[in-house]
């Protein structure tokens, strides 16, 4: 009981975590980022399982978690006016070749970061955005001026 | 169907009560009845005397030591022994209507398995038997 409980809890916690700390920082994994995780996951799993050595207290962590992970997608799916909350919203980063500073600050992101992201697609300057948005999924998406 | 089970309690951990009382004695145990591998649990027996108990004793099943490390039993009984392989347990003078609360902690051994397992617990005022609590152990895998 105890078990599926703790998991319930976890799993609510790690969800608004990963709300609070941004796309940004979790869709790029640098090393620090990934070092970080793993010690995360290790301080978790000490919180679920503690002293549970049983596979029937895995197999209780497990399903939980499965069971509040499709419940999720199913309300984000079924439930529109949920999505913001559950999923966030894409953000315009760069409007007709100017970067949106509210919105980059939010998101702390640099011009440098922006300029970046957009040589990785291709484009030499951000001159020639017509929209960048940064996605539900953390990514930066660019659709080039017309000429 | 398995977070659902397990938030009823069927895999176990939380503890259960179960109390028997006679004309002499009341014994209330506090002690889950499903567990799994690893697990720390706390057992806590409850005696009431209703009359003077002059040599309490409880005794309780092998079922309790099977497969089990027990980190420690507070306070200390007066003494331990074993009678046919049951864990006996004295506890001394308890005057009438007052009680006397033992603890004890375990923690489930990771590789020990039982179905139903006795974990029956007696009390005793010396040679006399005053009554049983009749309880079983699950341990899952």
């Amino acid at each position: 009981m105890d078990i599926a409980l703790r998991s319930i809890i976890v799993f609510f916690f790690i969800y608004m975590l990963t709300r609070v700390i941004g796309r940004r920082e979790l869709s790029s994994l640098e090393p620090f980022d990934l070092i970080l995780l793993i010690v995360l996951g290790d301080s978790i799993q000490q919180s679920l399982t503690q002293d549970d050595y049983s596979v029937t207290g895995a197999f209780i962590v497990i399903s939980t978690i499965a069971v509040l992970q499709v419940s999720v997608s199913y309300l984000n799916f079924r439930v529109p006016r949920l999505r913001p909350l559950l999923d966030g919203e894409p953000i315009v980063i760069v409007q007709d070749g100017k970067i949106v500073e509210r919105n980059a600050r939010r998101e702390r992101l640099t011009t440098d970061d922006i300029a970046e992201a957009a040589r990785m697609h291709e484009i030499a300057s951000l001159d020639d955005v017509k929209w960048a948005v940064l996605e539900t999924s953390g990514e930066l998406s660019f659709i080039e001026k017309q000429n | 169907m398995i977070p659902v089970l397990a938030l009823f309690n069927v895999f176990g951990q939380h503890p259960g009560r179960a109390t028997v009382a006679t004309a002499a004695a009341r014994l209330q145990v506090y002690a889950p009845t499903r567990v799994r591998g690893g697990l720390l649990y706390e057992a806590r027996f409850r005696v009431t005397a209703r009359r003077d108990l002059k040599k309490a004793m409880l005794v309780l099943d092998p079922g309790w030591a099977e497969g089990m490390s027990m980190n420690t039993i507070e306070p200390s009984p007066l003494g331990q022994a074993s009678r046919n392989g049951q864990l006996v347990f004295t506890l001394g003078h308890i005057p009438a209507g007052q009680s006397f609360l033992l603890f004890m902690q375990f923690q489930v051994n990771a590789t020990n398995v039982a179905w139903h397992r006795p974990q029956n617990v007696e009390l005793f005022d010396g040679g006399t038997h005053l009554l049983t609590i009749k309880r079983t152990v699950t341990v899952y895998p």
